[in-house]
């Protein structure tokens, strides 16, 4: 059922991504939906995958474009309202408001302007005194934008969504909340693929996993795994998530694989109860030894990596534990593609310096197989679709060192040149000296003798 | 790439620990370090080719050539060590005497000092026989191996070193080896690269006597007086030879020799045509 509420939008859609940002979908977030209870309101764009992990059989739509309405109104026991959210009023309030996409998509281009807090304002009056709400917010100083240039202005962005009012951080919107009467039980660090509480956040000893989880899906990996060592992984996340209002205070931390929490003993735990490897990535350990300069030591390790079950497993994924042992994080794929990839990030870290030019990606492959004691060619190392987005940051690397080749290939031209030159000096004074040689009586001689020779043995051949 | 590449036979050496012909090595694309020395690793007069890499022996002279700009460095250890890795010392090794390597200059170069009084320090010194290794161009002077034979040390002289892609001579670390491993001793009035292989080839090492000097010898890098100062404790008759093995071990590169595959790599070099851990792999298909 579709109730035109007003302000509706007749020729748009959130869902399919083409106006502006994907719908909230990460399924990471799917737990945090099943717990929805009573009447629930799901306010703003959410893709349809997330809106079958709720369980309740009340549940309220809200979307602004038609086409929108119209996809969703054939899902049983879904009441859709299409409109703008101001319009959404005098309804009996909700037991749940779910606003997992924000705050920046509920408002329609026909309605006047209101600042983020106005919004805020007009989504609480629809949740009753002891309701729960699930509600996104974005950073808009998030590492994922830090190094990114200027987006172009989406569809959606007939006005910028921010303003003065909108929290800072976490702090912020706790502190909002709590003086709205819906006090914050949970916030997470929302990364994609993974969200995460402060306790796991707070916990060095997670760090190398939490490395592993979040570059697996998220980037730039190296602001990732910066901010984590520098705490910073919650005020720079992409985005926070709040559970506000009486109820469960949800699980420490989603990621893909499922819930993470600590067991009875006190151990990190994954959702199927197996333990949460401790330790560092190893790609950590061995972009550390490069730095130091500690080549037996990246020896070492790559050897152990490539002798290892792990050998397919990218760098990034493998976790070393306290005696050395690696723990697979994802599955394992050709060992010389892991090679590669690890090369690339070599590259794109800024570590080719280390090894003899020209050290491109293909060559730094073999080279990191030789360390291995593995026989490469450059020429047979696979191409690996790059797995992150390049910035300028890694254009300009790129830029740099193939410049700084080119110089030095000059450089080496004209030193061949020189050479070369030098080379035919000799072979000429050689030849002259050969000619005057054979001139002479015993140089005639030695011509004939080896004449002779020569015969013998093409006599002898045939 | 560079002659000096070919000294003392180093790069047949490398050649043969890569697995390929070690009679003719292949051109080996960087500068590779010839001696020891307390500069970037080079010989002060080398030209650099932008791009073009050295292989040094010892991360400390890498980090000392970085600090001076050369950024191409990579560590690689020394020519010997790969030697010595390949023919390890055994206990067999029936030791005696001493191996004095007297203070030498290069081609074109004359060393001035009194060989007569360096004779009686040695003497005063060795309580065994010892052998006098000399370079061959003071070899050559029959007097000066007069002069030491008739002082009762027994001559030799490990060859030649080489240049210019002429005179190379590739057995001449062999002999080296060979004859450091008959010695119980290495000593030379001067801190050079024969201490350091003596000391890794398992001869207690000594540095003393007249340190002589070169016609108009130039002090790069700080000189003879630096190395008396940074390396005070292997000076003297009798250094604690367990801290010297272990300053051969850290100036030679000893702990960070290269796999045959990485040094290949590294060298420019082709693989050779049966690499047994090629096969294991699975990587080639040829």
């Amino acid at each position: 059922m579709i109730q035109l509420i007003g302000g509706e939008m007749t020729v748009w859609s959130d869902l399919d991504g083409t106006h502006g940002p994907a719908p909230a979908g990460d399924p990471t977030l799917r737990p945090l939906l099943a717990g929805a209870t009573g009447r629930v309101l799901v306010a703003g764009p959410h893709a349809p995958e997330l809106l079958d992990a709720i369980p309740s059989d009340q549940v309220t739509l809200l979307v602004r474009g038609i086409p929108d309405a119209e996809a969703l109104a054939s899902r049983p026991g879904v009441t859709v309202c299409c409109g703008s959210l101001e319009k959404l009023t005098g309804l009996p309030a909700y037991d749940t408001v779910i606003a997992l996409d924000g705050l920046d998509r509920l408002r329609s281009a026909e309605a006047d302007d209101a600042s983020w807090d106005e919004t805020l304002t007009q989504l609480l009056a629809l949740l009753s005194p002891q309701g729960r709400l699930l509600l996104r917010l974005e950073n808009l100083f998030g590492l994922d934008r830090l190094v990114a240039l200027p987006p172009a202005p989406a569809d959606t962005e007939w006005v910028t969504p921010d303003d003065e009012t909108r929290p800072t951080g976490p702090d912020a919107m706790r502190a909002r909340l709590a003086a709205a009467g819906v006090p914050v039980v949970r916030d997470y660090a929302a990364y994609p693929g993974a969200l995460l509480g402060g306790a796991v956040l707070a916990d060095p000893a997670l760090r190398g996993f939490l490395e592993a989880t979040l570059v697996a899906a998220a980037e730039p990996a190296h602001l990732i795994t910066g901010a984590l060592r520098h705490n910073l992984a919650d005020d720079l996340a992409p985005a926070w998530i709040f559970l506000a209002g009486p109820g469960a205070t949800g699980p420490e931390a989603l990621i893909a694989a499922g819930e993470v929490r600590r067991d009875a003993g006190g151990r990190w735990v994954r959702g199927d109860d197996r333990p949460v490897p401790l330790g560092r990535t190893l790609e950590g350990l061995l972009l550390a030894a490069c730095g130091r300069r500690a080549q037996p030591e990246l020896r070492e390790l790559l050897t152990a990596w490539q002798r290892s079950p792990a050998a397919g497993v990218p760098a990034a994924q493998v976790l070393v534990d306290a005696d050395g042992r690696f723990h697979p994080l994802a599955p394992a794929g050709a060992a010389v593609e892991a090679l590669r990839r690890l090369a690339a990030t070599m590259v794109d870290g800024g570590y080719a310096y280390l090894w003899p030019s020209p050290a491109d990606e293909a060559s730094l492959t073999a080279l990191l197989a030789g360390m291995t004691g593995r026989e490469l060619d450059p020429r047979d190392v696979p191409t690996v679709s790059r797995s992150g987005r390049e910035t300028v940051r890694e254009l300009t690397i790129a830029r740099d060192r193939l410049a700084g080749e080119l110089a030095e290939a000059r450089a080496q031209h004209e030193f061949y040149e020189r050479q070369i030159a030098s080379r035919d000096h000799e072979l000429k004074r050689v030849r002259q000296l050969n000619a005057v040689l054979s001139a002479t009586a015993p140089g005639k001689a030695a011509h004939t003798l080896v004449r002779g020779v020569r015969a013998v043995v093409r006599r002898t051949r045939g | 790439m560079h002659h000096a590449n070919h000294y003392y036979g180093h790069s047949h050496v490398l050649a043969r620990y890569c697995g390929l012909d070690d009679t003719d090595p292949p051109r080996l694309h960087g500068y590779l370090q010839h001696g020891w020395n307390i500069g970037d690793g080079l010989a002060p007069d080398h030209e650099y080719t932008p791009g073009v890499p050295s292989f040094l022996w010892s991360e400390r002279t890498r980090r000392r050539a970085w600090s001076l700009g050369r950024r191409q460095g990579y560590v690689v250890g020394a020519p010997f060590a790969y030697l010595l890795a390949m023919d390890p010392l055994s206990d067999s090794d029936q030791r005696e005497g001493t191996i004095w390597y007297p203070f030498h200059g290069w081609e074109g170069q004359h060393v001035v000092g009194d060989h007569d009084a360096l004779m009686a320090e040695i003497r005063r010194t060795e309580d065994g026989p010892v052998t006098v290794c000399l370079y061959w161009q003071e070899y050559r002077s029959a007097k000066l191996v007069r002069q030491y034979e008739s002082a009762g040390f027994r001559v030799i002289c490990h060859g030649y070193r080489g240049g210019w892609w002429k005179d190379l001579d590739p057995g001449f670390l062999y002999r080296q080896l060979a004859e450091l491993r008959k010695h119980k001793r290495v000593a030379s009035n001067r801190l050079c690269s024969a201490i350091f292989y003596g000391a890794l080839a398992g001869c207690e090492p000594a540095v003393y006597g007249d340190p002589m000097h070169l016609e108009n010898e130039k002090a790069a890098f700080g000189g003879h007086p630096r190395i008396l100062r940074e390396w005070a404790s292997l000076h003297g008759p009798h250094p604690d030879p367990v801290a010297a093995a272990r300053a051969a071990v850290d100036e030679l590169g000893a702990d960070r020799l290269l796999p045959p595959a990485e040094l290949r790599r590294l060298l420019g070099w082709p693989m050779p045509s049966s690499v047994p851990d090629a096969e294991l792999t699975g990587v080639l298909t040829r």
